[in-house]
């Protein structure tokens, strides 16, 4: 049972003999075991605990006739550092889960590999992309590759064509930190955020040509100005994750700052692919087409970019009718709102050397007394999935205890929310706390971390407070937006 | 020791009266010799700290002491584990974006959080140039951190703005400040 529920019952019982009005409205702002998601438009379809891991990303493959999530975990906690693994009863430090969704009603927990020993963002391996080896140019046809990060101290890449027995085949070490990969899976092409130890930055990018998975060859390592080994000065904003546009698009989309300072950079990838390499300061700025500062409240965790958009508005007009957007998303750090809001940003970016913020969104604070849960109230992270069902007409964004948010993005200048999903905290749904006066005050909420989607139109969401895998689908008009039957 | 003290507390207040300050917002005095003055920079994603100045009568040359916690900016389990995390955090960039190490910092407890101090050659406009010490110090995933600059030696600069964040309003406000207050 969770150490909080009785608390929560004494309190309840209290409010009901006469607590006052602010008093009732707190309990009414707490979740509660066992009480039915909050939902408008959306529903769940099954669910994963997890084995009660904190989860980060989530990667959705079809592979062959069968769907497979990936998700990334963070670190164990300070309660329970190494979760039991009831499949081989075992203390395992978090790493990553390998589950069927094939049957999206009965997911199917198939293996956990375990991952950095270390608590928090501290240990796991959090993140995790997949590609087919018959698409990578120079892969094993019959294999499927899994990169994912071990911690703080290296990159893997995994076999996981039998998702059960998973083979390590490379691993890439000698690091101080990683992040948010993107890993092109027609050329092979990987951006690994990375912290080698000569560069000043915690986070940087490393670009490897992972076309063979087996034998990865190192093309460059990129950053801004001032980063760079010997550099000295003033040190720029650490990078979050890129997001390539592939070989066709000829442009990364590199967001910065994670909630400080953040700018989107827009680089061009042939420059940065086959420019100059050395890390000298010009030659970090060769590839740059443009940067996009934001406020120092913001940053950038996730530019997810939606080119050549189709604006219906501006459908009449003779030039500009459709337009290059990045959607930029912050991600909130701090535990009951005690920081700017972190929210959703929408840059044209179709005059590249001119990028402008168009519009913006966030989930509203009084509609759910999200800064009085408890855990972070904020954007993280859309959506990656650039599979067609969703592509340009809806984006998924995560927000930690106002769960998952559905918007409609057609209009990109008028982004409208249509639908949201807030899972009920569990028995392992675990505790987030602010210093009061040098003490812990504590509450336990949902704490949305990561979502993606998958070709078929299912959602993934995955808790960074322990409660678990959620996927969900779409109902009523958010389904119609999305153009699902 | 307390004559001393009390010379120094009495010749500062002579110099902050003559000053004509005591009007100015957020100013008053504090510690021996310093006076609080208004925050010096813009705003940026931060919220604001404390400032403090030291006339160079009382501290050899003139040094003042910039100082705020960053709450939820430091690695939870590592804290402040080298010198580039003291160039990244420790706020030098908002007096100047140039400014030179001069050698490898030390560790360093302040408040009684661990951290690093590092010293430094700050070049400013026009040509000036002054020292500057950087100091980092966690206590779990916050961050406190302070930069002092002055037109003295590095060594003299550290030493008075040490003595200056160990005082007890100091340490006091520090802690007070990391534990939410």
């Amino acid at each position: 049972m969770n150490r909080y529920v009785k608390p929560a019952a004494f309190l309840s019982a209290f409010f009901f003999l006469g607590g006052s009005a602010w008093a009732q409205s707190q309990i009414i702002q707490s979740q509660v075991i066992g009480a039915p998601p909050e939902a408008s438009n959306m529903k769940l379809v099954g669910y994963s605990d997890l084995q009660a891991r904190s989860a980060y990303q989530p990667t959705i493959h079809h592979q062959g006739d069968r769907w497979i999530a990936y998700v990334g975990h963070h670190g164990g906690t300070d309660e329970i550092p190494d979760p039991v693994n009831p499949m081989t009863g075992k203390a395992e430090p978090n790493g990553t889960s390998i589950i069927d969704v094939t049957d999206p009603a009965h997911p199917k927990y198939l293996r956990h590999i375990p991952g950095q020993e270390g608590k928090y963002e501290g240990g796991g391996a959090q993140m995790v992309r997949v590609c087919d080896g018959k698409q990578l140019p120079k892969g094993d046809p019959n294999a499927v590759y899994m990169l994912r990060t071990f911690g703080g101290e290296a990159h893997e890449i995994w076999n996981v064509a039998d998702p059960v027995n998973p083979a390590l085949i490379t691993r890439i070490a000698g690091l101080k930190d990683t992040h948010k990969n993107w890993w092109e899976c027609q050329t092979g092409i990987a951006f690994l955020v990375s912290g080698l130890p000569d560069w000043r930055t915690r986070r940087m990018t490393m670009i490897y040509d992972l076309s063979d998975p087996a034998h990865p060859v190192k093309i460059r390592d990129f950053g801004l100005p001032g980063q760079e080994p010997g550099a000295t000065g003033a040190v720029p904003t650490e990078v979050h994750g890129p997001i390539s546009a592939g070989p066709e698009g000829n442009r990364v989309y590199f967001g910065y700052g994670t909630d400080k300072g953040g700018f989107l950079q827009i680089v061009d990838r042939d420059k940065l692919l086959n420019g100059p390499k050395e890390p000298t300061p010009d030659n970090l700025r060769y590839p740059e087409i443009s940067r996009m500062p934001m406020s120092a409240f913001n940053g950038a965790h996730t530019t997810f970019p939606m080119l050549k958009m189709p604006i219906a508005e501006f459908a009449k007009d003779k030039d500009g009718k459709d337009r290059d957007i990045v959607m930029i998303v912050d991600e909130e750090i701090l535990n009951e709102c005690a920081e700017p809001r972190q929210m959703v940003w929408f840059a044209d970016v179709t005059v590249e050397n001119r990028p402008m913020m168009i519009s913006s969104y966030t989930a509203r604070e009084a509609s759910g007394g999200f800064c009085d849960r408890g855990g972070r109230f904020g954007a993280h992270s859309s959506n990656e999935s650039m599979a067609p069902v969703f592509y340009k007409k809806m984006a998924f964004i995560s927000y930690f205890n106002a769960g998952v948010r559905a918007l409609d993005i057609r209009d990109p200048y008028h982004p409208t929310e249509v639908g949201y999903f807030i899972p009920a905290i569990t028995a392992a749904t675990d505790k987030r706390c602010v210093k009061i006066d040098g003490k812990d005050r504590c509450k336990v909420a949902i704490q949305t971390n990561n979502v993606e989607t998958d070709e078929r139109g299912y959602i993934y969401i995955v808790d960074r407070a322990n409660t678990g895998l959620h996927i969900l689908e779409l109902t009523g008009p958010a389904r119609a937006v999305a153009g699902l039957p | 020791m307390k004559m001393r003290g009390l010379l120094i507390s009495a010749f500062a207040v002579a110099i902050f009266a003559a000053s004509g300050v005591a009007g100015y917002q957020h100013v008053r005095a504090t510690g021996a010799g310093w006076r609080e003055i208004a925050w010096p920079f813009p705003r940026d994603g931060w919220p604001a700290g404390r400032a403090f100045r030291c006339e160079t009568e009382v501290c050899g040359s003139e040094v003042e002491v910039y100082l705020r916690p960053e709450i939820g900016f430091c690695n939870c389990d590592t804290g402040v584990a080298d010198d580039d995390e003291v160039d990244r955090v420790a706020d030098l960039d908002l007096i100047s974006e140039r400014f030179v190490p001069l050698r490898e910092g030390e560790v360093i407890r302040v408040a009684d959080m661990q951290g690093r101090l590092r010293t430094y050659d700050l070049h400013l406009t026009g040509g000036v140039r002054h020292s500057a010490i950087g100091i980092a110090v966690s206590r779990g995933c916050d961050l406190m951190v302070a930069v002092a600059q002055g037109t003295g030696a590095a060594p003299d600069v550290q030493r008075v703005a040490l003595d200056f964040l160990a005082s007890r309003d100091i340490t006091r406000w520090m802690t007070k400040a990391m534990d939410g207050g």
